[in-house]
Formats: structure tokens, sequence, C-alpha cells
């Protein structure tokens, strides 16, 4: 069923962003992109057991390297929602809806940082020193590991041509581990990832600090396809937004270093949109 | 000191000693296979990997991939023997010979340029030049691989760089001590155990041999020989022999060594019995004269009392030779006379006749004589008959008794043939020992040194031969009658 699912979602919907929908009325899949450490399968069964106990029906969790392929996913109904970065949510906003923006130490916020490697004499200090440096991004599609960065080198007068690489690692841990083991000299990551890491003892977070904190932007939020929704996504939003008033929802929630969610507004996300409109070929325009 | 040890100490200790020996030298050996076979293995390794990598890396560098070239060259580097250490490392240049990414950035910094460059202070080729795999062997033994990756149509999309550090291809000498000492304590705890049965069970038929040995001489053989362990091992068998040998030698050796006493102990009786004759015999013929005087001439009064105190003497002289034989016997022998010349003159004038020779005396006594008179007159009389007999028919022999305050002397020469000293001392020595005949000279001999004085040869008389008898002018020594 799920595969014929998927097939028809390929042969019919791949490429339009009105697709039909495609989900199946007794499952919720949500689709994970690298905004969190989502890499942990026994705690993403616990938790989809713990959203389906709430739902109704059983919830499963579709993780993906790159922001594109989740939302690929999501545009051609193969998902039925997505933790996406707030930065693709301003991009394609006119085809998403937000259906919870999580709260990270109380508030629907969180910062980029700029890491380098934790040596003695460490070179960078911040955006300007990176000419003919090398630097790691986290993905294409993600406001702390690109937009960011586009936006600072530029404000800081350094052309990305005047780098001397710039490479994509495919997720926020992956920045964070680029710049520990010194491939590269310096690396945009969320702020959140690197906290989080820091928090759980992660070897690689050690061999980093932070050398630039950006101001807050919106928390990369849950989002779905706008049009016709799955039947129980609002049973979805409302386990969703309750997580924190149960212990194992504030266990969960603890374990992704959150303290809950929120209905959010698009006005959380206005930061990053205004710091896109300012980014050459960013996609979202002014 | 291993030597000292007993044999059940000495063989468990001797076969630990030669597991440790056989363990170093196996892992010496072992070490040394590994060093050769390690730097051919890890290259072949190398190639292997390297096929890996290239076949990996293409779509990756199509993508320009940093992150996952790295993630594939930090993965497949843990192939290669020494990653671990940090002794090999992967990268992957670009197509003008910089890094593109690194399984070690640390060392080869991303976009550092590699190709044309130095490194090591050896000169890289450039890119361009380097068209097939470059091996490049650094002076320390290191090793540094170059091989092109290419596209389908050719094209070459960068390099894969590796380098193995000459410590990489050493042999793991931790791991192999680490086997040699599990070896050894396992074969120890075996063997020490198994070694010291084994050392004791070789040790007791030698330590009963020991036993069997040290109480030779005081059980008696036949026991001992049952004793001796009978043993199957032939060295042991061999000593066991020679112990068995050994014992009935001793008692071959006891037996003859008892039938020598025995016949040493009948050979003294002989000869003391010929001494005792020949000491008799002398004055007999005296006796016997004296005796034919009395019978003719005992009518007249002088000459029957001189007779009969001649016997009386000559009787008393037998006697006091023949009680020196009995410890029992304790007699007063008197001191020398100076009379005492003259009689044994008179007792040996009979033979003297008979040889148609003469006898010539002389006596020079100036001060009391102290000298017992019958070792003297024994002495005189011995030296009065050996010089008569080495005079021969018609020969003259001189006597001379002298004596002052501290010296007795007796000198006796005779026309006869010359006496050597040589041959003197050869008398002497063979009377001594197995020529029971002459006893003369050799109780002279043993009188004067009882006395405490001196029997030779007069070396200054060259034309006759005289013999010194020469004595302290004192009482004899304690034991002498």
């Amino acid at each position: 069923m799920q595969r014929r699912h998927w097939l028809a979602a390929s042969v019919c919907g791949l490429a339009s962003a009105a697709a039909v929908p495609g989900w199946a009325a007794d499952r919720l899949r949500i689709g994970l992109t690298p905004v969190i450490l989502a890499d942990q399968v026994a705690f993403l069964s616990r938790w989809g057991r713990y959203l389906a106990s709430r739902v109704g029906i059983e919830v499963e969790f579709v993780a993906r390297e790159s922001y594109q392929s989740i939302l690929d996913l999501l545009f051609s109904g193969q998902i039925d929602a997505a933790w996406i970065c707030g930065y693709p949510f301003v991009r394609f906003e006119n085809e998403l809806n937000l259906l919870a923006v999580p709260l990270y130490q109380g508030q629907p916020f969180y910062q980029a940082y700029l890491i380098r490697p934790k040596v003695a004499g460490a070179e960078v200090q911040g955006w300007a020193d990176l000419k003919g440096r090398v630097l790691a991004y986290s993905d294409p599609l993600s406001n702390s590991g690109w937009l960011v960065a586009q936006a600072q080198l530029a404000k800081a007068g350094v052309p990305v041509r005047e780098l001397k690489r710039g490479f994509f690692t495919h997720g926020h841990r992956n920045v964070a581990e680029a710049v520990a083991a010194r491939l590269a000299q310096a690396g945009s990551i969320d702020g959140y990832v690197w906290e989080t890491m820091r928090s759980q003892g992660m070897p690689a977070i050690a061999k980093t600090e932070v050398v630039w904190r950006s101001e807050p932007f919106g928390f990369p939020p849950l989002v779905t396809r706008k049009g016709p929704e799955h039947p129980h996504m609002e049973s979805l939003r409302l386990a969703l937004l309750r997580m924190s008033d149960d212990k194992v929802g504030r266990e969960l929630l603890a374990s992704l270093n959150l303290s809950g969610f929120t209905p959010g507004q698009q006005v959380l996300f206005d930061s990053i949109r205004r710091q896109a409109q300012q980014v050459p070929g960013s996609g979202v325009g002014g | 000191m291993l030597r000292r040890l007993p044999y059940r100490v000495q063989i468990p200790l001797g076969l630990s000693l030669a597991v440790l020996l056989a363990a170093v030298l196996v892992t010496a050996i072992t070490a040394r296979v590994q060093a050769q076979n390690a730097r051919r293995d890890t290259l072949a390794l190398l190639d292997r990997a390297v096929v890996l990598v290239i076949a990996q890396v293409r779509p990756l560098l199509a993508a320009d991939d940093t992150w996952r070239v790295f993630s594939l060259l930090r993965d497949t580097v843990q192939l290669v023997p020494g990653a671990d250490a940090n002794l090999a490392r992967l990268a992957i240049l670009s197509p003008d010979g910089a890094v593109f990414a690194a399984s070690d950035p640390v060392q080869l910094e991303t976009g550092r340029p590699v190709l044309g460059q130095r490194w090591r202070e050896k000169a890289l080729a450039s890119a361009v030049n380097t068209e097939r795999r470059a091996l490049l062997g650094l002076d320390d033994g290191s090793v540094v691989l170059i091989d092109p990756i290419r596209s389908e149509d050719g094209q070459t999309l960068g390099f894969v760089f590796t380098e193995v550090d000459a410590a990489a291809f050493a042999p793991d000498w931790a791991s192999l001590a680490r086997t040699a000492l599990i070896g050894i304590v396992l074969a120890v705890t075996l063997l020490v155990p198994l070694g010291w049965w084994v050392g004791k069970r070789m040790a007791r038929p030698v330590g009963r041999l020991a036993e069997v040995i040290e109480r030779i001489g005081r059980d008696d053989p036949g026991v001992l020989r049952a004793d001796v362990p009978k043993t199957s091992d032939p060295e042991l068998s061999r000593i066991g022999d020679a112990v068995a040998q050994l014992m009935g030698e001793l008692e071959r050796r006891k037996a003859a060594e008892e039938r020598a006493l025995s016949a040493e102990r009948l050979a003294a009786v002989g000869k003391m019995t010929g001494a005792v004759a020949h000491e008799i015999n002398n004055p007999l013929a005296g006796l016997l004269t004296a005796t034919q005087t009395l019978r003719l001439h005992g009518g007249t009064e002088a000459i029957r009392v001189r007779t009969i105190d001649l016997l009386d003497r000559g009787l008393q002289q037998i006697r006091t030779t023949v009680a020196a034989l009995l410890p029992q016997a304790r007699i007063e022998d008197r001191p020398l006379e100076p009379g005492d010349l003259e009689d044994i003159v008179t007792l040996v004038q009979g033979v003297a006749d008979k040889q148609r020779a003469d006898i010539h005396f002389q006596v020079e006594v100036e001060s009391a004589l102290r000298v017992p008179s019958a070792p003297l007159r024994q002495v005189m009389l011995n030296l009065l008959l050996n010089a008569l007999k080495a005079a021969g028919d018609h020969g003259t022999v001189s006597a001379h008794l002298q004596a002052d305050e501290t010296q007795v002397r007796f000198c006796i020469r005779n026309t006869g043939p010359v006496l050597t000293e040589d041959r003197f001392r050869r008398t002497l020595t063979a009377e001594g020992g197995k020529d029971p005949r002459g006893f003369g000279l050799w109780v002279c001999q043993e009188l004067a040194s009882h006395l405490r004085g001196r029997f030779e040869l007069d070396a200054t008389e060259s034309a006759q031969t005289c013999l010194l008898f020469e004595v302290p002018n004192r009482e004899a020594p304690e034991g002498l009658t």
C-alpha cells in the first residue's frame, strides 16, 4: 500500500507543488531534516508511538539528509508534514502552512553560530577573517547553515569566491565535525544543534568554539502543504502543542533539548525573510 | 649456580629457560618475517584501498562534495595498517594537485597544493606530468603513492594521495611480546610441575645410588649390591654397574690388604726371630770356645775364674738381648766397662783364629763410662764379627774404644776391600728390609739412633774401611734395657 502510494506520488506529483494528496487515512508521516539530531531510531520510534497514542493513528518519521529531499517528499504528497528550516519556509511560504513552532529555552527562536577549531592561535575571529580560508556550510536551504553565512560574508566584505573553499556537509552536526577535524577552518551552524550536541557531550563540540552568534531567528518550524490536510492533522498539532503537559512528552522534549511547541506565526520568520531578500539567489523576493 | 640445584629444580628451571629462549627466538624470527611481510601486505592493501576509493569518489568529485569525500577517506583509511596510530593518511587531490579533502586535514589541509611541490624533502611531479601511478619511497622508509582518478572518457578528475609512515611497516612488538608472554606463562605453568615431577623421578635412582655409595665401607657389600637401583636408563644403569664393580674391586682390595698384612706380620716375626737368633748366635761361638778353654785349662785357678766371668758376662748379654724382646722384663743393665772390649775380642778370637786374622784393640777411657754395657757390647761384637768377615783370611782388624766426658766412640777398621759410602747405605737399607742375614750393621744403626748417637762410615779414611759408632756418654734413654 505504502509502496503503491509512493509510486503514484512519484509519477503524478513530483514536479508539482499542487500534487494530489497521497496520504493514507490510517497513518501520518512526518519528514525530518538535519534541523534536529534526528538520527536516533529508538527515540523516533518512542516519539512516534507517543504521538500515535494521542492522534489515534500510526505516526512515523521519515528522515533525509537534505532539506530539498524532504521538501520534494512534502510537495509530492509522500509525507504529510515536515520539520524544515525557516529559510525554506519563507521561500515557499505561499505553499506551506505552519503546523507548530518548537520552543527552545521557552522561546520560538534560535541563533546561528560561526564556529572554528578550538586550537591555540586560531586565526578566524569573525566573518572578515574567512578570506582565503575554508568554510563549511550545512545545506543550501538552511538559514543558519548557508543563508546567514552568505549575508554575513557580504556584510564583512568577503565575496564567496574569495574563500579558499566552501562546501556543504549535509547537516549541522557534520559542520561541527568538519570544523573539529579541521577539514574546514570555520563553519556556519545552527546554534541550537551545537548547544544540543554540547549538552550531549559529543566529542566534536569539545574541539570547536563559537566565534560569532547571530540575532534570534524563528525556530525551524513544522509545516504542512497548503491544500487539503490529512484528517488527523489537527490532532497531530494538538498532540505537539500539549507535549509539555505530560511527563512522557516532557521527557521526549528534553531529549530534543526543547521545552515545547507553539502554534507560531509567520511574523516569527520576518528576520529570515529580510535576510534572504538581501542575499542574491536566495529565491526570496523583496 | 644451576648445577648446584637438585634435579627436581634444575629440570623445570631448565625447561622454563628453554621455553623462554625458544619464545624469544621465535618472536625475533616472527618479527623479522612480519617486518618483511608487513610492507608487502600493506602495499597490497593500499592497492585495494585505492581501487575502492577511486570507484567511490568519482561521483562525489563530480558533485564537488568535499564532506562526503572526507567521510569516505576517513572510513577507508581505517583499512590501512597504522591508521589508528595516525601513521597512514589518504587524500583526494583536485585536478590541479591541491587537497580536495583528506582523512587527516591537520596534516593535509584542504586546498593545500601538493603536486608539483616538495613533500618531505622529495619533489613531487606536477599534476600534468602524473599520468600513471607514482610510487615515492622516502628516506625514512615511508611510502607515498599518487594514483590518477580518471573519468570513463579518460579525463583526469583528480588524484588519490596515499602516505604510509615507515613505522606502519614495523613489527607489532607489543602484540608479539604479549603473545610470546602468554605462551611462556602457559608453557611454564605446565612445565614447572611436570619438570618437578620428572626431575624427582629422575633424581630418585641417583639419590639411591648416592646413598649406596655413602654406605660403602660401612655396610655389607652384599646388602649394598642388592640396594643398587635397577633402571632402564642407560646412563644410570652404567653408573649402577660401575658402583657394583667398585664394590667388587673394594672387596678384592680389602682381601688383598688383609693377606698382605698377614704376610707382613709373618715377615716381621721372621725378621725379629732372625735378629734375635743373630744376636744370640754372635756371642755363642765365643762362649763355646770359653767352655772348651774351661774344659782344658779349668784346673788353673786364674784361667777358670776368668773364663767363668767371661761366660757369665756373655750369658748376661744374651739374657739382656732376649729381655729386650720381652716387654714385661725389666733388667737393670750395668754401665760399660773398659774391659768389655777385651771381653768381646776374646769372644770373637775363635773366629779370628779360624781366619788366621789379627785383632788389635785399644781402649782410651778418660772419663767414667755411663753408657749401658749390653747395647755397646752388642755393637762391638757385631762390628768385630763384620770386620773379621770383611777383612777375610790373614786380614787385620783394629778396634778402638775411646771415651771422654761427652762421647763414647767405637771405631773399627779392617784391611779388607774398602767399603764405599754408597754400598754402606745400600747394605744398611738391605739389612733393614729384605736381608735378615746381615742384621749386624742394621742393629748398630738402630741402637745408635736410639741412644741419640750416630753410626756411619768414616769418609776421611780412604785406605781402609773405618766404621764409627758414637753415642753420648750418658745413661740410656728410657725404654732401652
